[in-house]
């Protein structure tokens, strides 16, 4: 009780301060314009007029985290697959048996989630496939998809999930596919440097001043954007089993994680 | 008169600030870890209020989701109430 | 343009609780004891880190957020372009916040996994007692 109205006074402190700093002349967050580099990406992300400086998708922050700014995406990718390691090096000599008692919470709890589930994988996939035209891509889709493999884990027990396959080396092996997918596709452009001649870089999307080299924005009637939805669909792919993997771990019982440190110690 | 997302902004910083200080003030980690959700809630809807759909969908199911189960795991294997 | 006082009271108001919210959350990682306390407090702090980095690209109402809107199946003209231009808010801090709530997550990942571990060896996550059981 005490802390809920020392709480209080914090939040009327900070009303009287902000009544102080309107007298005084503060200015706040409201600005009339944005900064001519926010001008130019948004007036060129969907622009056909200037071939050479756009993206072609009306989503501007897919086409600055994929295209304007790809690099800077790259090493984001690696840094988090690097932190993935790191969890799964602290956790070596623990075997993770697959065979367990399959004990979970009641049946009226897992009648829902089961349908919670297929709602969340359907929506998960739409906001990755919907990346370039929406808000929505590689990241959104799999942070909302790794909620399931959690939920699955504390609703119906960890060996429900490895007794049907999705064991760490699965996991393992399908994020490193995800990246070994953006991977080859920033390197498309270079594959065809030395297949045709025409000089291309790595990372590029549509056609520059001096590559003609293109991935097609629109395929048929409907608007692919170039490379990004494929960046989106690997994307989703690695985040939704580095996360798999990190609750996987998570949720070894600490008798398991015991014995096989205490073996190690008597080994030395 | 005034504008309804300043006002709606206002409010959800006001909560937002009510709730960070119940977090870091309480006992029971637990207890804590459910203001802190609220918290982060909140700022969800203030992503949202400023024009910032992209970041509604990172942190939505992060952090209402994925760091309060990791932590859940993380209190229920150490059993620390915490001291003093 | 001119702007209403009462517009300005509340932006003041909403920034100035955003400060008041890092002020705590750095006062909950330096001074609390236990990890986990100091996990949560890092959480509170990066997420109010970022909403700041998205207020610095706001644009005073009436604005929109920066997706096109309109007939996709063909490129759009000059003038809607320009008409967007002037309209939506700035996409750069939401496209470098999007990459900061990554790598802080993936850096949140592994802090849990080693406080486990700390755990493990030392049978708590007090950073009192740790200390006095490393002699």
């Amino acid at each position: 009780m005490k802390r809920i109205l020392v709480a209080v006074a914090i939040v009327i402190i900070a009303v009287i301060a902000s009544l102080a700093a309107t007298a005084g002349g503060a200015l706040g967050p409201l600005f009339d314009g944005v900064r001519s580099l926010a001008e130019f990406y948004l007036f060129n992300v969907f622009n056909a007029h200037n071939a050479t400086l756009t993206a072609m998708s009306p989503e501007a922050v897919t086409s600055i985290v994929w295209d304007y700014r790809g690099l800077d995406t790259l090493f984001e990718t690696v840094v988090f697959y690097m932190a993935i390691i790191g969890c799964v090096a602290l956790y070596r000599g623990i075997e993770l048996v697959r065979d367990g008692p399959e004990v979970g919470l009641s049946r009226i709890v897992k009648t829902v989630t089961k349908i919670l589930i297929v709602v969340n994988i359907a929506i998960a996939a739409s906001i990755a496939l919907h990346g370039h035209l929406t808000p929505g891509g590689g990241f959104q889709a799999g942070a909302a998809m790794a909620v399931a493999p959690i939920i699955i884990i504390v609703v119906f027990s960890r060996f429900f999930l490895m007794k049907r396959g999705v064991t760490k080396e699965v996991a393992l092996s399908l994020r490193s596919m995800g990246l070994l997918g953006i991977a080859l596709v920033a390197l498309i452009p270079l594959v065809a440097w030395a297949a045709t001649g025409t000089v291309a870089y790595v990372m590029q999307n549509q056609v520059k001043i001096d590559s003609s080299f293109s991935f097609p924005a629109y395929i048929g009637n409907a608007l692919v954007s170039g490379s990004l939805i494929w960046y989106n669909i690997f994307e989703f792919l690695a985040v939704t089993f580095g996360f798999t993997i990190v609750f996987l771990l998570l949720s070894v019982d600490e008798k398991t994680v015991k014995n096989a440190l205490r073996g190690e110690e008597h080994e030395h | 008169m005034a504008d309804l997302t300043m006002v709606l902004l206002a409010i959800f910083a006001g909560i937002s600030l009510f709730f960070a200080y119940l977090a870091i003030s309480e006992r029971n980690l637990v207890r804590a870890l459910i203001y802190s959700a609220v918290q982060s809630s909140a700022f969800a809807f203030v992503f949202y209020l400023l024009r910032a759909p992209d970041i509604v969908l990172v942190y939505v199911p992060i952090s209402v989701g994925i760091y309060p189960a990791a932590i859940l795991f993380l209190i229920r294997k150490t059993k620390e109430v915490e001291e003093p | 343009m001119s702007i209403s006082p009462i517009d300005l009271f509340l932006g003041n108001f909403v920034l100035i609780a955003i400060i008041g919210t890092i002020a705590i959350s750095l006062y909950g990682i330096v001074a609390k004891p236990n990890l986990i306390k100091k996990i949560i407090a890092l959480t509170i702090f990066t997420d109010t880190a970022n909403v700041l980095a998205i207020i610095i690209g706001f644009r005073k109402p009436p604005s929109a957020p920066p997706v096109f809107i309109g007939n996709l199946a063909r490129p759009p003209s000059l003038e809607e372009l320009r008409s967007f231009a002037t309209i939506a808010v700035d996409p750069l801090p939401q496209a470098l916040v999007l990459t900061a709530i990554v790598i802080g997550m993936a850096v949140n990942l592994l802090i849990i996994f080693i406080t486990l571990q700390v755990y493990r060896l030392y049978g708590t996550v007090d950073m009192r007692r740790v200390r006095e059981l490393r002699g």
